[in-house]
């Protein structure tokens, strides 16, 4: 199959993705009126490069990014009001505008972000490169990246899923996967099945994490051919888990994906594993699962766990 | 409702570990030696049949909350897979009845596998 007909297939799949779910809707934007000092401010305690520039009704009229601000400095009008130099060809996109379009005006456009307005001009979010991905993640519930340029997403500190900070340092569990014993292989799937039991969290999502984990590490175990490590991370609403290893990649996501499909050994399968059920496994007990693998680069998998948000008493 | 105990005496079963299991409720069985099936297809309160003795059976089983694991036509079991029940006080049963027929002698006493009656 070429690339471009992959490239059809997938569109259609995320075809009915607007803008506005995939924006991030906790945008900085600032008054027209306002001082470039202030702009600067803002922009240095927000981390921010660039910022929307409403008038006095909140309807969009320009943009203003630290260039601006460092030409105001470079002319000594850091004191004047923000419309005298901010950009006023801005490149907006509608809150409505579908996933295909979005991805259009970052081919057309070399911005790092746009913003998103409604209707009325008003803006309501922004969308960064990093939105897009994670709104196709959530939307697939899965996906296989397998490219050089997409190294970096491998092992790094943000969450393939939400993108939030996932630091190994401040993970609650952590348990090194020993490759090279088969007869180990699930013990630390087991430990923190033990370590979330001892937290008295509900049966059903302790066990749905055990089981799922165990699927993750045996995968280490048996075809990764690498070292690897699981790490476990619990954020307000959810658990997630994040398994990684070193190995060789997965080959071939599609065959891996199906139910029945395996690679493994004859004297693997002897012992009761190899049945091709792993990944299928781990999507079955995961609320949302990622899987990214590289060839000779490892294999990263994440997968969240939504815990149970009220419980009613049963009458 | 079936307890342990009555599989226990259909099946003329030894009890390798987990005695303090004996008055619990059966509520489900199933029968695999692939560790992805019993994965996939426990639930709790369930009892698999299978051939598959190494240790891992039992970590496999103890992630999975399943009641308890039943060995079938006799085998042999590793003394660590018996030593690493008994550590986690895990219900082991093992049986001289091959496992379809132990399969159907469960079956007739009315217990059902994990996909029926869900």
């Amino acid at each position: 199959m070429s690339e471009n007909n992959k490239l059809a297939r997938y569109a259609a799949i995320f075809e009915d993705i607007k803008a506005g779910e995939i924006m991030s809707s906790n945008v900085v934007e600032i008054s027209a009126d306002k001082k470039i000092a202030h702009a600067k401010e803002l922009m240095k305690i927000k981390k921010i490069s660039g910022m929307p520039v409403v008038d006095e009704n909140k309807q969009l009229i320009g943009i203003i990014s630290i260039e601006d601000i460092i030409h105001a400095f470079e002319f000594n009008k850091i004191n004047d009001p923000i419309h005298r130099i901010m950009s006023t060809q801005v490149v907006t996109i509608h809150k409505d505008d579908s996933l295909a379009d979005v991805v259009d005006k970052f081919e057309n456009y070399k911005y790092g972000r746009f913003p998103v307005v409604d209707d009325d001009k008003r803006v309501c979010g922004i969308i960064s490169k990093e939105d897009i991905l994670h709104g196709i993640l959530e939307k697939f519930n899965l996906i296989y990246i397998h490219d050089q340029k997409r190294t970096s997403t491998l092992n790094t500190e943000y969450s393939a899923i939400t993108g939030e900070k996932l630091k190994i340092e401040e993970a609650e569990f952590h348990y090194q996967i020993d490759s090279s014993d088969i007869d180990a292989a699930g013990t630390g799937a087991a430990m923190l099945k033990q370590f979330l039991t001892g937290k008295s969290f509900h049966s059903d999502i302790v066990r749905r994490v055990g089981v799922a984990t165990y699927e993750a590490e045996t995968n280490v175990v048996i075809h990764s051919r690498g070292q690897g490590d699981i790490y476990f991370f619990q954020h307000e609403d959810r658990f997630i888990v994040r398994v990684v290893d070193n190995g060789i990649g997965i080959e071939d996501l599609d065959k891996a994906m199906k139910e029945g499909y395996s690679t493994a050994p004859d004297y693997i399968r002897e012992r009761g594993f190899g049945a091709g059920m792993g990944i299928a496994n781990m999507k079955r007990f995961a609320d949302k699962l990622v899987i990214i693998s590289e060839k000779k680069v490892g294999t990263q998998v994440e997968m969240i766990f939504y815990l149970p948000t009220q419980t009613w008493p049963l009458i | 409702m079936i307890k342990v105990r009555d599989i226990v005496a259909l099946l003329e079963a030894e009890v390798l570990s987990g005695e303090s299991k004996l008055d619990e409720e059966v509520k489900s069985v199933g029968a695999s030696d692939m560790i992805s099936d019993i994965l996939a297809l426990t639930q709790p309160g369930m009892m698999v049949l299978t051939g598959y003795t190494y240790p891992q059976v039992i970590r496999t089983a103890l992630v999975t909350d399943l009641l308890g694991l039943i060995v079938v036509r006799g085998k042999n079991i590793a003394p660590e897979t018996i030593a690493y029940a008994r550590e986690n006080d895990f219900l082991l049963l093992r049986t001289r009845s091959y496992l379809y027929s132990s399969c159907g002698k469960l079956y007739a006493t009315g217990l059902r596998g994990s996909d029926v009656g869900k």
